[in-house]
């Protein structure tokens, strides 16, 4: 295994040696809760509520009709991509919806289970020894 | 960048049909996510590529885009109102009940780098896919891989009827530096697709340092 | 409450977004970037803004490293000959000081401003269908994000726009470790280097991740000695060119960089653009409408510095037409009315100086710029038209309105005229 790339081949990383700055989901402040994460295409979220049958209603402070169906389609775990690839959705407009529904506690945003950066070697390992073992 | 389903009937479809994996039911917790961007000209074989490894029929999403657009050191100010199109496929793989591997196939053209600025946040790496009849093709797919430092390798798809190459004429031609990979593969093939990956991330594990 | 949704969190995006949420509107901020991506990020401009620009920020209170940032209280000009001297060589002071803090610190510590005081942010590349949906879902839809694939719903507008093509290659270094300029050392200034028919230099102080530093600025004719830039990824090998380059063009500015380092691994830049002025108004597949921002709309060569400070004026002219409209729609006939309102206050003199200093200088220009070596005032004048570009108007494009102008000022200045020390003022 090398340990680095020679000098002449490495290219600056953006931000080395810097540590990226601790994430927080949420902050309290300007008098309320807001949604603060990045919603990468792989984030997981879902709905809270957790009652199957019930059909999601319009409710007043939504900014756009779709996002009763955003709640719907996530009564299972989605990712960002996901969601916008089966309502039709530009992305965008789902990452703004999204970051309101978490406003409002109708959408649980579980991120992607590691840090904003380039995933690190011990979950590298596993990505490689579950592709081996597909 | 802009996604929407471009076909709703097989939307629908893959909404209906899609074998469902435990996890996507467990709301206590989530999977991890990682995902792997497969980046080459039209028609070399990404939607190929996705397909063969995806559990799940892959989901095609669009791009609207306007025409003119322009990487940002070379605004040309050509004005243009008409928008185009453009796929992008994406797949899934559970590789184990708290980990699912997601992989997305992007446009290569150098007007497309925008939507890649999103794509690579947090990617494990990208995999350049090449075909030997159009090698120029991936030209941009490696400059701007390069250019942001994602750790990433290059599969040649091989295509019936075109001349077997050896990786090392492909890395010449490409001006691959030694310890990126290179392969030959078929993306038809599921095994040597999970493969490709696989030279991926032990690519991108030997790149990235130890703690 | 009004909901607006900003694209672009530069200079002119995020002054528009905090000063909007400043006022009680309800914000959406869309970057393609987070703060701190930003922060560690790549240079994005030399950013001097000057006086009415730092005023707009002040009036909203976001003048953050105001403390920190070096004081900039004048514009030198200097002029190359071939054999290394300096045949035109003043210093024009400013009214009011310029400042220059990298946009990575800003505009990374406006953005977590804006999230702290509650604002909507999310981190996205917006495209056309994006908006298409937006414009239904908001009140308005402000487009700032100048560099990218949204600037090419904005037609460009052939009438306003001389050039279609870059008239300049650019390259910029940030360094630590420059010498002042030994004629006036306690003076921070922006210095314009000019290299006829080669390009120009500018060096200046600002405030960047590490501290203070300085930028050297080449802006070089493309096809010339200068535009060599392209295709250079090492950062160290981007300064070494740009050094060289001084020691041949500039020696006196290469004097003074014996012991220059880089600020980081991202204080390079090199690129080039068209000067292009666009049609503000935005039409979307769908029918809405959008109202373009800042560069998105006028475009300048950097040549005189202006980007951040048509910036600064854009979003504070643009706020004031949204706070003057009450409730009524953001439509088509309010758009144009806020274009034209910033055009011709800021856009168009910025514009046209611009785009005259990219040329080759007339013999008025070159009697000017020799002139202030000798007449303070004609200096010092030239200086706050910097800060004030439509000053231009009245002397500087005309032969017969500069020679009237240097008449007057050697007569009012009467004999001690030739003295030329900026101390004199």
């Amino acid at each position: 295994m090398r340990s680095t790339a020679p000098a002449t081949d490495r290219l600056p990383i953006r931000g080395a040696g810097r540590r990226p700055a601790r994430v927080r989901p949420y902050s309290v402040t300007g008098g309320r809760t807001r949604f603060t994460q990045v919603l990468h295409v792989e984030t997981f979220v879902a709905a809270c509520d957790t009652r199957a049958s019930e059909p999601q209603r319009p409710e007043p402070e939504d900014r756009m009709p779709e996002m009763p169906a955003i709640v719907e389609v996530c009564r299972r775990m989605r990712t960002i991509a996901e969601i916008s690839a089966l309502l039709k959705l530009p992305l965008g407009v789902v990452r703004v919806l999204v970051s309101d529904l978490a406003d409002q506690g109708r959408i649980r945003v579980y991120g992607t289970g590691h840090g904003p950066g380039r995933p690190e070697r011990a979950l590298l390992e596993r990505v490689l020894s579950g592709l081996r073992s597909l | 960048m802009v996604f929407a389903v471009s076909d709703p009937p097989a939307c629908a479809q893959a909404l209906a049909d899609e074998p469902v994996q435990p996890w996507q039911y467990d709301r206590s917790r989530a999977p991890v996510a990682v995902k792997v961007l497969v980046a080459g000209g039209f028609g070399v074989g990404k939607t190929t590529f996705v397909s063969s490894v995806s559990e799940i029929a892959p989901l095609r999403t669009e791009a609207v885009m306007t025409q003119a657009s322009a990487p940002t050191d070379d605004l040309s100010g050509t004005p243009d109102k008409s928008t185009t199109t453009v796929a992008m496929d994406f797949g899934r793989v559970t590789l184990a009940d708290d980990l699912v591997l997601y992989v997305y196939g992007t446009p290569g053209q150098k007007r497309f780098w925008f939507m890649w600025d999103d794509l690579v946040r947090g990617a494990i790496g990208g995999i350049v896919l090449a075909d030997t009849r159009r090698l120029r093709d991936c030209f941009p797919a490696l400059d701007y891989f390069e250019s942001c430092g994602l750790p990433y390798a290059v599969a040649v798809n091989h295509f019936e009827g075109s001349d077997a190459y050896e990786p090392e004429d492909v890395r010449e031609a490409l001006a691959i530096p030694p310890h990126v990979p290179v392969l030959i593969m078929d993306a038809r093939r599921r095994d040597t697709v999970v493969e490709s990956l696989a030279t991926l991330v032990g690519h991108a594990l030997d790149a990235t340092p130890e703690p | 409450m009004r909901k607006i949704l900003v694209v672009g969190a530069g200079q002119s995006g995020l002054q528009l977004a905090l000063g909007l949420q400043a006022k009680g509107f309800e914000i959406t901020l869309m970057s393609n970037r987070t703060a701190d991506e930003i922060r560690t990020g790549r240079v994005m401009s030399t950013q001097v803004m000057f006086d009415t620009a730092l005023r707009h920020e002040r009036d909203l209170a976001l003048g953050f490293w105001e403390r920190q940032a070096p004081r900039i209280e004048g514009v030198g000009v200097s002029v190359a000959a071939p054999d290394g001297s300096r045949p035109v060589d003043w210093l024009g002071r400013l009214k009011g000081y310029a400042q220059s803090v990298d946009q990575r610190v800003k505009m990374a510590g406006w953005l977590d401003v804006f999230v702290q005081r509650g604002g909507q942010l999310v981190i996205h590349g917006a495209s056309v269908a994006d908006l298409d949906y937006f414009s239904r879902a908001y009140d308005l839809v402000l487009v700032a994000a100048g560099k990218g694939e949204l600037v090419s719903m904005f037609g460009r507008d052939a009438a306003r726009s001389p050039y279609d093509a870059p008239q300049r290659a650019l390259a910029v270094s940030y360094v630590h470790g420059l010498a002042p300029r030994p004629e006036h050392p306690e003076t921070e200034a922006v210095r314009c280097n000019l290299v006829p028919g080669v390009g120009e230099l500018f060096v200046m102080p600002t405030l960047t991740t590490s501290g203070r530093a300085d930028i050297l600025f080449w802006e070089g004719l493309p096809g010339g000695p200068l535009d060599v830039f392209q295709g250079v990824g090492d950062p160290a090998e981007h300064l070494a060119l740009t050094l060289e380059l001084m020691e041949k063009f500039t020696p006196w500015e290469y004097a003074r960089a014996a012991k220059v380092e880089l600020t980081d691994a991202g204080g390079t830049l090199a690129g080039r653009y068209a000067p292009v002025v666009r049609n503000p108004i935005g039409r979307l597949p769908g029918g809405g409408l959008v109202l373009g921002v800042a560069d998105v709309v006028v475009a300048n060569d950097p040549i005189t510095g202006q980007g951040s400070n048509s910036a600064s004026k854009c979003a504070a002219s643009y706020l004031s037409s949204i706070l003057m409209h009450g409730d009524k729609p953001f439509d088509e006939g309010w758009m144009k009315a806020t274009f034209d309102k910033f055009w011709f206050t800021t856009g168009k003199p910025v514009t046209q100086w611009t785009n005259a200093m990219l040329g080759v200088p007339p013999e008025h220009v070159l009697n000017l710029i020799g002139a202030a070596g000798q007449l303070q005032p004609v200096a010092d004048r030239f200086a706050n038209g910097f800060d004030n570009p439509a000053d231009f108007d009245t002397y500087f494009y005309d032969p017969e309105d500069a020679q009237d102008y240097l008449d007057e000022v050697v007569s009012s200045a009467g004999p001690s005229a030739g003295s030329g020390a900026p101390e004199a003022e």
